[in-house]
């Protein structure tokens, strides 16, 4: 079973919001302290369900595709050092602040120059920009069906049975190869790194792939979608806090402030 | 200018959050000629929409395809021509917005929450990122077609209209033999009252320390009639139901009360309940960043706190 993942390599977006800044130069929101990059959560959810996945078979290989510019070896290696088997990567300075068309573009062509895979992963949407759209895009552009938000796949008669979640619920589906799967965190934790695998990440060589191995000119990365400004939105608001000599009083308090608003 | 805003109803209720995008129009052009394409949902209703022509496809939300969604639009849109095609967020809008975006070539940006119009009459549309710790405003290349996601609960919903108008039939695309099949679909909604209907949402957060502490959300939330709600912590250590979960990949919700109790505001919760027009929240923690969002804010154990606001309820009624 060959089988890769998408990865993408994003600013740690679990720190609180007081503390974030914003970068205008290259319009997106950082850590205000050094805080190092980190792999997109749901991403990692998707290497997780990928291992789980490749366990199934004897000779299984997972690959993880990841598009940047100056990508941070030691994090985007993390996938290796939980069990993939390589990584494969388009990071040159062209692909700066490249919008989701020509990312979904460039993804799609390492997919074809490296695959063909059985299955593609990937995780429903990235904490930077929020826009859950690669995953469906490259099932456009190489006619490949994607079943998004999976949490557990089986294999069964040369069939993938896959349970994909929906609000409040979850359905059954059952889809040939090749397929392209979106995770979340219903996967449950990713594992831990082992030592041995932090070891041969550590020496596991980045292929890189230029936009020339690949074939793609620079006109094919103009962006149909610009951002122009990030901007943090205005928090007016003053909370009152409620104070008295006990939690009974508090609470009397807060019931009579409710009431008096006509809120309860 | 013409608009497509394309809705998704089960068959018997009318989730009138639809109506939203119809105001979200009005932001940017008053006279656009609006054509309605509604999979499932009530036709009486569908009929009323504030929309100039209205399309119904016949199709059980429970067990369709997207793909099958996804084809019948394709399918449509060859026939029809449009500046804007909208969808509002929900499952379906998030399978098949984005697909239809790529498969036609048209640009597409996901969960508005306002636009701007420039003097020169160019738009600008702004849009959470990072979470909802900040936001982005996007301006779109010239395109023949636009796909847009509306996000939940940021603009009003516009008034049915009183007399109605033809609603015309059109089939469902048949599924795709090269696509999955949905075998079956298990549906369990939260107990009690609806999160995203309810005008009182009470939510209880990793405070809560355990399991137990939802025993007190769920007896303040039935004093009060209100939905019990969870943050993705809480769901997580297996406390409650996934479908309680508030937040951004969870409900939306807009109550006029949401009280947190050992909820600290992680910016993926706030998606979800920022649009709550009141909140009180308890916290341990005075510098939890849900009190920068809160209209009141107790510090103290939440569940030490929820005890008393029950026992106060109970003896002031």
């Amino acid at each position: 079973m060959k089988i890769c993942v998408c990865i993408k390599e994003v600013p740690d977006s679990d720190v609180p919001s007081n503390k974030l800044k914003i970068d205008h130069d290259n319009l997106r929101v950082l850590p205000s302290e050094k805080v190092p990059s980190i792999v997109n959560g749901f991403d990692l959810n998707a290497v997780e369900l990928a291992l789980r996945f490749s366990e199934n078979f004897d000779n299984s290989t997972v690959s993880i595709i990841s598009v940047g510019h100056n990508l941070t070896s030691d994090v985007i290696k993390k996938p290796i050092a939980m069990g993939a088997d390589e990584i494969i990567t388009c990071d040159e300075e062209k692909v700066k602040n490249i919008d989701i068309n020509a990312t979904a573009n460039i993804i799609s062509k390492l997919i074809e120059k490296t695959g063909p895979y059985d299955v593609i992963f990937s995780g429903r949407h990235a904490s930077d920009f929020d826009m859950a759209t690669v995953p469906f895009a490259l099932s456009e552009i190489l006619s490949i069906p994607i079943v998004n938000i999976v949490r557990n796949i089986k294999f069964e008669d040369d069939n993938l049975i896959l349970e994909r979640v929906i609000t409040d619920g979850y359905q059954i589906i059952e889809a040939k190869l090749p397929l392209i799967i979106t995770a979340g965190n219903q996967v449950g934790d990713p594992r831990y790194p082992t030592l041995k695998g932090i070891m041969g990440a550590s020496k596991k060589e980045i292929k890189n792939f230029t936009l020339e191995d690949l074939d793609i000119s620079e006109d094919e990365l103009y962006s149909k979608i610009n951002l122009e400004e990030i901007y943090f939105p205005i928090n007016e608001n003053k909370v009152e806090i409620i104070n008295g000599k006990d939690n009974r009083e508090k609470a009397s308090i807060l019931i009579s402030k409710l009431r008096e608003e006509g809120i309860i | 200018m013409k608009i497509l805003c394309v809705t998704f109803n089960d068959s018997e209720v009318f989730d009138d959050s639809c109506l939203e995008i119809f105001s979200f129009i009005e932001n940017f052009n008053k006279e656009a000629q609006i054509t309605s394409l509604n999979f499932g949902g009530d036709k009486n209703q569908i009929s009323k929409l504030p929309s100039h022509e209205n399309f119904y496809v016949d199709s059980n939300l429970e067990s369709v395809n997207p793909t099958q969604i996804l084809d019948t639009l394709d399918n449509f849109l060859d026939n029809n021509d449009f500046d804007y095609i909208l969808f509002q967020k929900d499952d379906l809008s998030n399978y098949v917005a984005p697909s239809i975006s790529f498969r036609k070539n048209y640009p597409y940006l996901p969960d508005i929450k306002a636009v701007r119009v420039e003097e020169n009459g160019n738009l600008k549309f702004i849009r959470p990122i990072h979470g909802e710790a900040a936001e982005g405003v996007y301006s779109i290349s010239k395109s023949k077609s636009l796909v847009l996601k509306i996000r939940k609960s940021s603009f009003e919903k516009k008034a049915l209209i009183e007399k109605s108008r033809d609603v015309k039939e059109l089939l469902l695309s048949e599924p795709n033999s090269k696509s999955f099949k949905i075998v079956e679909t298990n549906k369990s909604k939260p107990e009690g009252i609806q999160l995203d209907e309810a005008d009182i949402v009470v939510s209880g957060g990793r405070g809560l320390g355990g399991k137990e502490g939802f025993d007190g959300i769920r007896e303040l939330a039935g004093i009060l009639n209100g939905a019990v709600g969870a943050s993705r912590a809480a769901v997580e250590s297996e406390w409650i139901e996934p479908g309680n979960l508030v937040g951004l990949t969870g409900k939306w919700i807009s109550p006029t009360l949401y009280m947190t109790f050992g909820i600290s505001g992680a910016s993926q919760h706030l998606a979800g309940c920022s649009n709550s027009k009141n909140i009180v929240s308890v916290n341990t923690d005075p510098d939890a960043s849900i009190f920068n969002h809160s209209r009141f804010g107790v510090v103290a154990d939440c569940n030490e706190f929820i005890k008393e606001i029950i026992e106060e309820l109970k003896n002031s009624n």
